[in-house]
């Protein structure tokens, strides 16, 4: 039987991806199969790749004493649509907690000339703000500060697992009772550091890439920003809310391997997955869908691989996957909280995305790719997998609401 | 996390700071700030330095020479730490110890060199080495290779109390069976773009700039250093009956705001410490909201343990090195609060029980 105080559920998702605001705006983007990456020159001089980039939206502004970095200002975008779907007011709010992820922090305000000659750059007019927003916790207090919101506040950096972690950590303070609700995901921006640093690791695929294929030749960087409103079931059913979906499993694990490579039999990840299902209490044959991290890189998809093909071994059938980086890049501490939200997605919606331009996938008899077209299906639980560098993993099952 | 919970136990410190790299306790001596010469100031500066020292010659076998100092302290302190626990990890389930490090600043040192790689070569030739060392979350990564540790690996970040939300986090995990024994690492290290902002912001002592004694001090001495506990569930203390406990962690709580009085009796239960353990940031403790509060919840009778300017100087990290100087006072055992206010930043609160 359900204790409705120790399940959490999700009743608001806000979303600021390439395709706009929204889970509607994702949803109908992605579901038509709009891949958003595009050939990209303006991030820094001399760079020519692909990736897909947040424009021509509204951001929030400065004023004479807060800097928001893009980094904040795609969080806060994404905790407002969140606490409008919410079905409830912002001064409920007040008194929750916030837990933001993030990699790139407050890097997008600083510029080369910091390094050789800090304190001239800081005299400058208002770098003295922009340097306040480096840190990585920065981007929870914008949240904070923006909505007037007092409860716990921290920020989770983990690499690219970061967007999940956040989500998952403040599942346990709701345990806890350390918040009552709770603001929760990630946020990242395209940036000259990551963009030269990924380039410098020649990770990239110059084109549009190809999650799962033989054929992959590296990730495409994106940027933007998703929070859940997270709660328990007793206090969703007391003020009559709207339940998205319910978060029956996460658990977090580390690879022990390598700064950069996951370990290529995927076993850390394996075991993160397993532990998901044991909190679910479910088994492998109850997943009906995978988001997979699927970055598109050689060492990543492999392992991922070898992760499911462990982990879901004995199932009846084949476990369906599919990468959504395909879409709209990877998002580094974004994206496993905008990875949530496309699961969350698809478990309301019964579609199954296929992950774009894979035509020949890695050869693996226990997964089923998704490819072509959107398949719809019911589907009362899926899996959100995140793996990040220094071999950090993070999964989550969200089961629908209405279970 | 509630005094109801079951009580999670410090059985092993480990520090790196400007007294050396430390297993346990940290000596009490008097500390003066050096001055500055690992890169050009204009006109000496001081600060709360690390002294260089080889990794290898405290943890034998250890390589650090591509590492962010932050990720090389992280290293030592977190095997000073489990040394001082008396583990064995061939004995541990290395799937269930996890690793929860708090830090402001990250790996400032090789994001400065990366800037500098970028500004002398261009954004199309950068270190392809140096990038992943930039990450936040390079220690802790650094930490679980090292040790073989594949529970969670959560790096946290918190304006004014990320120590404390370190500990709270990783008693979580250990309350929800995430895992059965933490390491627990806080810290920071001091680079020109972090001091120069400090100095800039009009936030230093007078103490940054002279030798000479000053009577109250406005602003702070900057410092670095990473401190580690390992933290076990208080089951699998029972089981090793020869653990050594320092504190025992029963409750915890932080906000951004709200009422703070109320709100740290909710979480206290009941309790009403006999001591306090000013965590801080940066005010004179003696005359501070923190000593306010303190003896708002516990009374003017309770004790007060001031904070040392050294662990005031890391800011948001400082909260284990508060612990670890506080407990090194020897303090009477009994039930205490490791407590920090940031004005209108909001507060954090743990109840402890010192063993």
């Amino acid at each position: 039987m359900t204790d409705i105080h120790k399940t959490i559920v999700v009743t608001g998702v806000g979303v600021i991806s390439p395709y706009g605001i929204g889970l509607d705006c994702l949803q109908a983007g992605m579901l038509s199969r709009k891949c958003c990456l595009a050939p990209t020159q303006d991030v820094y001089p001399g760079f020519e790749g692909t990736t897909a980039q947040v424009r021509g939206l509204s951001l929030p502004a400065d004023d004479s004493s807060y800097r928001y970095s893009r980094t904040d200002q795609l969080a806060v975008v994404a905790a407002q649509d969140a606490i409008a779907n919410s079905s409830c007011d912002s001064s409920t709010f007040h008194e929750s907690g916030v837990v933001m992820a993030n990699t790139v922090g407050g890097l997008t305000e600083i510029d080369t000339g910091i390094a050789k000659d800090p304190a001239a750059w800081y005299r400058r007019p208002r770098r003295l703000l922009r340097g306040a927003s480096y840190p990585f916790a920065h981007v929870a207090d914008a949240v904070g500060e923006h909505f007037g919101i007092h409860g716990p506040r921290c920020a989770i950096s983990v690499a690219c697992a970061s967007g999940a972690m956040a989500i998952a950590l403040a599942a346990n303070m709701l345990l806890d009772g350390a918040a009552s609700i709770i603001l929760a995901g990630g946020s990242d921006p395209l940036c000259a550091f990551t963009l030269s640093g990924f380039n410098s690791l020649r990770a990239l695929d110059p084109n549009p890439c190809s999650p799962f294929d033989q054929n992959r030749n590296g990730l495409n960087l994106g940027e933007g920003a998703a929070v859940l409103v997270l709660e328990t079931l007793a206090r969703a059913s007391a003020r009559n809310a709207n339940v998205v979906a319910v978060l029956r499993g996460w658990a977090m694990t580390n690879d022990a391997f390598h700064t950069t490579a996951p370990h290529k039999e995927g076993s850390g990840l394996a075991d993160c997955i397993r532990l998901s299902m044991e909190m679910a209490e479910v088994g492998g044959d109850a997943i009906g869908y995978v988001n997979a991290h699927g970055t598109g890189t050689p060492l990543n998809d492999i392992a991922e691989a070898n992760a499911y093909e462990s982990a879901f071994r004995g199932r009846n059938h084949p476990i369906p996957v599919s990468s959504t980086k395909s879409y709209f890049g990877h998002c580094l501490g974004a994206a496993g909280a905008l990875e949530a939200a496309v699961t969350i997605m698809a478990v309301r919606s019964g579609a199954l995305l296929p992950t774009l331009r894979l035509t020949n996938p890695i050869e693996s008899p226990g997964i089923d790719w998704l490819k072509g077209e959107v398949k719809r299906q019911p589907l009362p639980l899926a899996m959100s997998v995140s793996s990040g560098f220094g071999g950090g993993n993070t999964v989550l099952i969200f089961g629908s609401g209405r279970s | 996390m509630t005094p109801n919970s079951p009580p999670v136990v410090i059985t092993g410190i480990g520090s790196v700071s400007p007294y050396g790299p430390l297993a346990g306790l940290i000596p009490q001596s008097p500390l003066e700030p050096r001055t500055i010469t690992a890169w050009t100031t204009a006109g000496p500066r001081r600060a709360f330095l690390v002294q260089p020292f080889r990794a290898a010659s405290v943890v034998p076998g250890l390589k650090t020479r591509r590492l962010d100092r932050l990720s090389a302290w992280a290293l030592v302190a977190s095997s000073l730490a489990i040394t001082d626990a008396g583990i064995d990890l061939d004995q541990v389930d290395r799937s269930r110890v996890a690793v929860v490090f708090a830090t402001a600043f990250g790996c400032i040192e090789l994001t400065e060199a990366f800037y500098l790689s970028a500004a002398a070569n261009g954004w199309n030739g950068t270190d392809p080495s140096t990038f992943p060392e930039t990450l936040p979350s390079a220690p802790a990564s650094h930490v679980s290779m090292f040790h073989g540790l594949r529970g969670p690996n959560v790096t946290v970040g918190n304006k004014y109390f990320a120590g404390e939300t370190a500990l709270i986090q990783a008693a979580s995990l250990l309350r929800h069976g995430q895992a059965d024994l933490a390491i627990v690492l806080a810290g920071d290290a001091l680079a020109p773009t972090l001091y120069s902002w400090y100095e800039v912001a009009g936030l230093l002592s007078p103490a940054c700039y002279s030798s000479e004694p000053l009577p109250e001090d406005g602003g702070f001495i900057p410092s670095e250093g990473v401190a580690a506990f390992v933290m076990e569930s208080s089951g699998r203390g029972a089981i090793r009956s020869d653990a050594r406990s320092y504190a025992s962690i029963r409750s915890g709580c932080w906000a951004a705001g709200g009422q703070p009085a109320e709100i740290i009796r909710h979480m206290l239960g009941g309790s009403v410490p006999s001591l306090t353990v000013c965590s801080g940031n940066g005010a004179p403790c003696a005359t501070s909201p923190t000593t306010a509060l303190a003896r708002a919840i516990s009374g003017d009778g309770a004790g007060i343990i001031l904070p040392q300017p050294f662990a005031l100087g890391l800011a948001g990290t400082g909260a284990l090195f508060h612990l670890i100087l506080a407990l090194s006072s020897r303090p009477h055992n009994g039930q205490a609060a490791l407590l920090a206010t940031a004005g209108d930043g909001g507060f954090a609160a743990l109840l402890l029980e010192l063993l």
